[in-house]
């Protein structure tokens, strides 16, 4: 006999492990601080090449105005105040991405833990 | 109305039972469009602008993931410019990898977007994307907007401007790039759009989100009205050109769409549909779930237009 409430409640897993579960069992396979350090690095690489893709930018459309200066410009206080800028974008960026991902972390965890108690309500089925 | 309601449940269903065909032909019918258009706006390169390379790319996009039609969309429009000059070609690949790294990492659910704003700009109805994201997507859905709306603009300044670009000398790269970046970057039209769109995406969406009662409508109504405030104002403030009477028109237009949309698809619950197949110890089960939709049945109601009438003799 098919026993109609294990059905539903397959089905239901079964289209939650198809769907969003997939996401966040790989999710659920980090500890917490390794995925959010993990995808916070992957922010942190991608704004740096966001960052030297706008400054390449900017000095090849003042390419000629820095020409002329190259040559009485303080190279060691341009490079401080780049630093500096680059910075600031890294740390706002990086906070950012730190809260966008401890928030799903946590999404994911507290849905994850849905679905494991279903699965002990699917093995009780099978017990009784 | 119960008609309508039963032309729904009718065209539902028929999307559920044949969802399998009719997600890729979606696919394909949007990849193709697209570069169609994007073909008929910029199509410097004659080796892009050929309906067989055409109809394979879309043929590919419609079995492939749906970011694969925004990537290929992409690699068109920066090969096309390529062909007016290698300035061209580098800032607006520049502009999308900014748009990639900054911002859709985050939120690879809205991309689409990027790619439909500027088809409805062709089609004349650009007003439906905002008030659409407002009601179906989230406040962060404002960037997405703009991101399509810049696109939009980027693409038909240099389309514009194709001919003084590729007039400027070969040698004066830099001034290639100057004049290319000045136009993007000074175009206040764009300016005052992208303001206009966001706004309106953030006030429908928080309209819709309160508990009043029509709060849809409401959302819409006002959505549609604000986004022909911010545009006149910042047609006034900003000296922009944007066409007034063109907007009002437009918006009107795009209200109308909006909302057959609303009708249609967010009362369909055709996405929810699964199907799925597993096993235990004594079954295979393959099994086709799709959600309850909670729809009035369309209630038939008898009227008697001939009542037996008493004769009298």
């Amino acid at each position: 006999m098919i026993n109609e409430d294990r059905v539903i409640l397959m089905t239901k897993m079964a289209s939650y492990e198809k769907g969003p579960g997939k996401k966040n069992v790989a999710i659920g396979n980090y500890f917490r601080g390794d995925y959010i350090g993990f995808q916070v690095l992957k922010s942190i690489i991608s704004v740096t090449v966001a960052f030297m893709i706008v400054a390449g930018i900017y000095m090849f459309y003042h390419f000629e105005t820095i020409m002329q200066e190259v040559y009485n410009m303080d190279m060691i206080e341009t490079g401080k105040d780049v630093l500096r800028i680059y910075l600031i974008v890294v740390v706002i960026y990086g906070v950012l991405s730190y809260l966008i991902y401890s928030y799903r972390y946590h999404k994911a965890r507290r849905s994850l833990k849905n679905y494991y108690m279903n699965l002990r309500k699917l093995s009780q089925m099978y017990e009784d | 109305m119960t008609s309508l309601l039963a032309a729904k449940q009718y065209i539902q269903n028929f999307i559920v039972k044949y969802e399998i065909y009719l997600l890729p032909l979606g696919k394909l019918l949007i990849a193709l469009i697209t570069l169609l258009m994007i073909n008929s706006k910029i199509g410097y390169m004659a080796r892009l602008d050929n309906m067989a390379i055409v109809l394979i790319v879309a043929l590919m996009c419609s079995f492939m993931p749906m970011n694969f039609i925004i990537i290929v969309s992409a690699a068109f429009v920066v090969l096309h410019l390529y062909e007016v000059s290698l300035e061209c070609a580098a800032v607006v690949l520049a502009i999308f990898l900014l748009m990639y790294l900054l911002y859709y990492r985050f939120s690879p659910k809205d991309t689409l977007v990027v790619v439909l704003t500027p088809l409805c700009f062709q089609f004349g109805i650009p007003y439906v994307i905002p008030l659409t994201m407002g009601l179906i997507g989230g406040p962060v859905s404002a960037v997405s907007v703009a991101c399509g709306v810049a696109v939009q603009f980027v693409i038909s300044y240099i389309a514009d401007n194709a001919a003084a670009i590729s007039g400027i000398a070969e040698e004066d790269m830099a001034a290639k790039f100057r004049y290319v970046i000045d136009g993007i970057i000074n175009n206040k039209t764009m300016i005052v759009t992208i303001a206009a769109f966001a706004i309106t995406v953030i006030i429908v969406y928080i309209i819709r989100r309160l508990a009043i009662d029509h709060a849809w409508v409401i959302a819409t109504v006002s959505g549609a009205m604000i986004n022909i405030m911010v545009l006149l104002l910042g047609d006034l403030i900003l000296d922009a050109t944007v066409s007034v009477p063109g907007a009002i028109l437009g918006t009107v237009v795009s209200f109308g769409i909006v909302k057959i949309v609303e009708f249609f698809v967010f009362h369909v619950d055709y996405n929810r549909s699964e199907s799925v197949q597993f096993e235990d110890d004594e079954y295979y089960y393959y099994v086709k779930a799709i959600p309850k939709i909670s729809l009035a049945a369309p209630s038939k109601t008898v009227k008697k237009i001939h009542a037996s009438k008493k004769r009298v003799r």
